[in-house]
């Protein structure tokens, strides 16, 4: 959680110094959710980004859906999502078909600028959610670093990590490859079945996941108040 | 649009499920921002009892129950059902505890947004209206009406006017009306003066405020009749009605429409009916037609029986045995009514039901198989008697609703209306030299059950039959392959597991893939015990009894053609509701979890059976 041996607020602090006038600064004036907070009163928000590739130097996003969990309820009703306008006009090329996005409909997007400023305000106050929290975080991380100069700091609760622990129990056991998988770890569970890999259908069934594993979770250990400390990555 | 937050899923899920699919496209889309997702593992709380409830329930995936105060089973539900409408419409705190059976998500509508969207679309709030039944059965206890009460609860006033209302005008005579009464046998009689209810005359009127009032049958009805009596509305549940004449000690009541219009009278006797045995009237019914036309009419009820005896949780057993009473009771009536038309038989006859119906396991929408057969003493010129006999009477039975064979195995087929002695030659064949393809096209006619006629002709085959079967070893291997011959669809939902994101459209034959393995392996293994018994979970008892099955396999086998027997009945009874064909082909989608799990255990059960079955009787001499 600490790189460079501090604490995310010590982070934050730097990086507001640092940062240009905008919604990453209008973030980072806000503190971070405290890591003391139980469960049933932390404010969360799941994000999924639809990418070109895993690497945010060359892969750029396509798009970003993002949803509030109060708590132990998903919000719907503030739900988000949009797609980035390619200025480079590359093109989005094979990753087209996985994601279901049309040159046409990425070229109807907004740019990134906008998307991530939309993103951060729905941040704010908020712990990052996501399954394979680093692709959100490192490319939400270099866009805030390209446009704003300065490094997003978060609180991050990552349910990929959460489904590794619950199926290691914390032994550090081999988990089968692809068991660890949104999908996967849904079906484990009996969720819903949903169209796979849109922005905010991914994000909804991230947030869906969650619920179920801090049930779980907290079925496990009824005596204690469970925190954000303890499912952090 | 750039920033686009369509919840095409949610709103897609919503749009599959009562009420919500009735709404127009425009609320839906924007139905799902108002709500929030929530998650509860098993044997957690949904809404507590005696604590205020703020939300409608939707379950999007998993299983939940309602108890009320005595801890009964008021409701039970999986993915798109909704809870805690009754606390929100009829105020709280909740007098009911919801609790999640399976894990379950749930969407939650805010209490606000429920009562507006109520408000904006009638139809949705007359649905959770509808839904109250559960709120009543608190009442019902306190009646006494015990748990079978619930049928009460969900019958509405409109199913259970039958008839059309019989009515004289004001000016008729107190006579003319009692002649009236008589004619159409029923007990009370509308009196009406210009297209509009005027009073109600009944038996009991007739006995104390003419007979015994001295009062002359010459006076006009109007003069002893009830005037504007107390009336029911069509919509109203019956057990509203009930309420009503307990209340008021009546015994009749006539039903208005929405325009006053009366639809007919209900009494005490039609509510008490639905309390148990409302299919034995219907077989009553059927016996007092006067003709075929009336038998039709009053067979088309049976699916309307069936859908509520499905809501009323009876057994897929117990619902077998009820359209079974009813196809037969339809059967001796079309086959008495001939009669009387084409004079007595001139030597004796038994007909015969084959299949499931002789199993007592008869479907809705089940095509006839029957048969005759005839006494030796059968002369070459009455052949034609039961030539006619036949044709009629499989015809009347198309008309009543019962289909023809595609098999022809039917009575009108010449060769399956014969002397016992050409029966007892054909068996002998089926038994001691079977060839598959004649094996498979018998094994109906070892389910074979007498409805009429001379029963002792069926006994005399029957002894024939059991006599000979567990000798013959070849033909019980024949009947053992058949019944081994389609494995359950374990597979089916195997698939279903790992393909949750496909698109499924794939649909279950659930008779063929279940029902109808049960049935042959249980006949495979009566026969092969000379059992009398034709009724499958009979038969499987019987295998048991003389240790074939073991207590826990005939147990487990029992159960598992009980449930499988219950999802096609369940399915049925939804198409009877929605007005469509029946049918036994199920799609993935109605089933619930609950029952996933259930009918993989189920078909494993019929699997494991067919492996004993198949060490059994070794197949590979005969295939």
């Amino acid at each position: 959680m600490s790189r460079f041996g501090r604490t995310p607020e010590q982070r934050r602090h730097k990086a507001l110094r640092r940062a240009a006038p905008g919604p990453l600064r209008d973030y980072l004036a806000q503190p971070l959710p405290d890591v003391s907070t139980p469960l049933d009163d932390a404010r969360l928000l799941a994000v999924d980004i639809e990418t070109t590739g895993l690497d945010p130097r060359s892969d750029r996003v396509l798009s970003i859906g993002w949803l509030p969990v109060d708590g132990s309820r998903v919000v719907l009703g503030g739900a988000g999502r949009a797609v980035v306008r390619d200025d480079d006009a590359a093109g989005v090329g094979q990753s087209a078909t996985v994601h279901g996005l049309t040159d046409d409909r990425v070229a109807d997007g907004i740019p990134l600028e906008e998307a991530v400023g939309h993103v951060l305000t729905a941040l704010t106050g908020r712990v990052l959610l996501a399954h394979f929290a680093r692709i959100e975080k490192d490319f939400l991380g270099a866009a805030c670093e390209r446009l704003w100069g300065a490094e997003l700091p978060c609180v991050v609760i990552d349910t990929f990590e959460l489904e590794r622990r619950h199926l290691t129990r914390g032994w550090g056991d081999e988990v089968p490859a692809g068991a660890l998988r949104l999908w996967a770890a849904r079906e484990r569970r009996g969720l819903p079945s949903y169209r796979a890999h849109e922005a905010l259908t991914d994000a909804l069934a991230c947030a869906e996941l969650y619920l179920a594993q801090r049930a779980e979770l907290a079925a496990r250990s009824p005596r204690t108040t469970l925190t954000l400390r303890h499912l952090m990555t | 649009m750039a920033l686009d937050v369509e919840l095409s899923e949610m709103r897609d899920f919503l749009a599959r499920h009562e009420p919500f699919d009735a709404l127009p496209g425009p609320v839906l889309d924007t139905l799902p921002a108002q709500m929030s997702v929530e998650y509860f593992r098993r044997g957690t709380r949904i809404i507590e009892r005696g604590r205020d409830n703020s939300h409608l329930y939707v379950l999007r995936s998993g299983a939940a129950e309602v108890r009320d105060a005595q801890g009964t089973l008021v409701d039970r539900g999986g993915e798109g059902s909704c809870f805690g409408a009754i606390s929100l419409t009829q105020g709280n705190p909740s007098t009911v505890e919801v609790t999640a059976i399976e894990d379950s998500l749930a969407l939650l509508l805010p209490a606000e947004d429920f009562h507006r969207l109520c408000a904006e679309h009638p139809d949705l709030a007359s649905f959770f209206d509808g839904q109250r039944f559960s709120q009543l059965s608190g009442a019902v206890e306190s009646l006494h009406l015990s748990a079978s009460g619930s049928a009460i609860l969900r019958t509405r006033v409109r199913d259970l006017v039958g008839r059309e209302p019989v009515a004289v005008a004001t000016t008729a005579t107190v006579q003319e009306a009692a002649c009236t009464m008589s004619k159409h046998a029923v007990s009370s009689l509308l009196v009406m003066e210009g297209g509009r209810l005027a009073g109600i005359i009944t038996d009991r009127d007739l006995r104390s405020r003419v007979l015994a009032a001295g009062v002359d049958p010459a006076v006009p009805v109007s003069e002893v009749m009830t005037a504007e009596p107390v009336t029911g509305a069509v919509d109203a549940l019956a057990f509203e009605v009930l309420l009503e004449m307990v209340g008021r000690n009546i015994h009749h009541l006539p039903i208005l429409d929405s325009a006053g219009v009366p639809m007919g009278v209900v009494t005490t006797t039609d509510l008490l009916r639905l309390e148990h045995a409302n299919p034995v009237y219907l077989a009553g019914d059927v016996a007092k037609q006067p003709d075929v036309t009336g038998v039709a009419r009053v067979a088309r009820r049976l699916p309307a029986v069936v859908q509520s005896l499905v809501e009323q949780d009876a057994s897929a057993d117990d619902i077998g045995r009820v359209v079974t009473a009813v196809g037969d009771a339809v059967e001796r009536r079309v086959l008495t009514l001939a009669e009387a038309d084409l004079g007595p038989p001139p030597v004796p006859y038994c007909w015969v039901a084959l299949g499931s119906r002789a199993r007592l396991e008869q479907a809705l929408a089940a095509d006839q198989d029957n048969a005759m057969i005839i006494d030796d003493s059968m002369q070459p010129e009455h052949a034609e008697w039961f030539e006619r006999l036949a044709r009629r009477v499989t015809d009347d039975l198309v008309t009543c609703g019962y289909p023809p064979c595609p098999g022809d195995v039917m009575a009108s087929n010449p060769r399956w209306r014969q002397p016992l002695a050409r029966w007892r030659r054909e068996f002998s064949t089926w038994l001691h030299e079977p060839v598959p393809d004649a094996v498979l096209g018998a094994s109906i006619f070892f389910d074979m059950r007498p409805v009429h006629g001379d029963l002792s002709l069926h006994d005399r085959l029957r002894r024939h039959v059991l006599n000979s079967a567990p000798g013959s070893r070849v033909f019980l291997a024949h009947l053992a392959k058949q019944a081994t011959a389609h494995e359950p669809p374990l597979g089916f939902f195997r698939g279903l597991v790992l393909e949750k994101a496909g698109d499924h459209k794939d649909t279950l034959d659930i008779k063929r893939g279940g029902i109808a393995t049960v049935v042959e392996l249980a006949r495979a293994h009566a026969l092969s015990a000379g059992s009398p018994a034709v009724n499958t979970q009979a038969r499987i008892q019987a295998a048991r009894e003389v240790g074939i099955l073991g207590d826990e396999r005939a147990d487990d086998l029992r159960d598992a053609y009980e449930f499988i027997s219950y999802v096609r009945l369940r399915h049925q009874a939804g198409q009877v509701r929605r007005g469509e064909q029946v049918d036994s082909f199920v799609a993935p989608s109605e089933l619930s979890s609950f029952d996933k799990r259930h009918l993989r255990e189920a078909f494993a059960i019929v699997r494991a059976a067919q492996s004993a079955l198949a060490r059994r009787y070794p197949m590979q001499y005969i295939s």
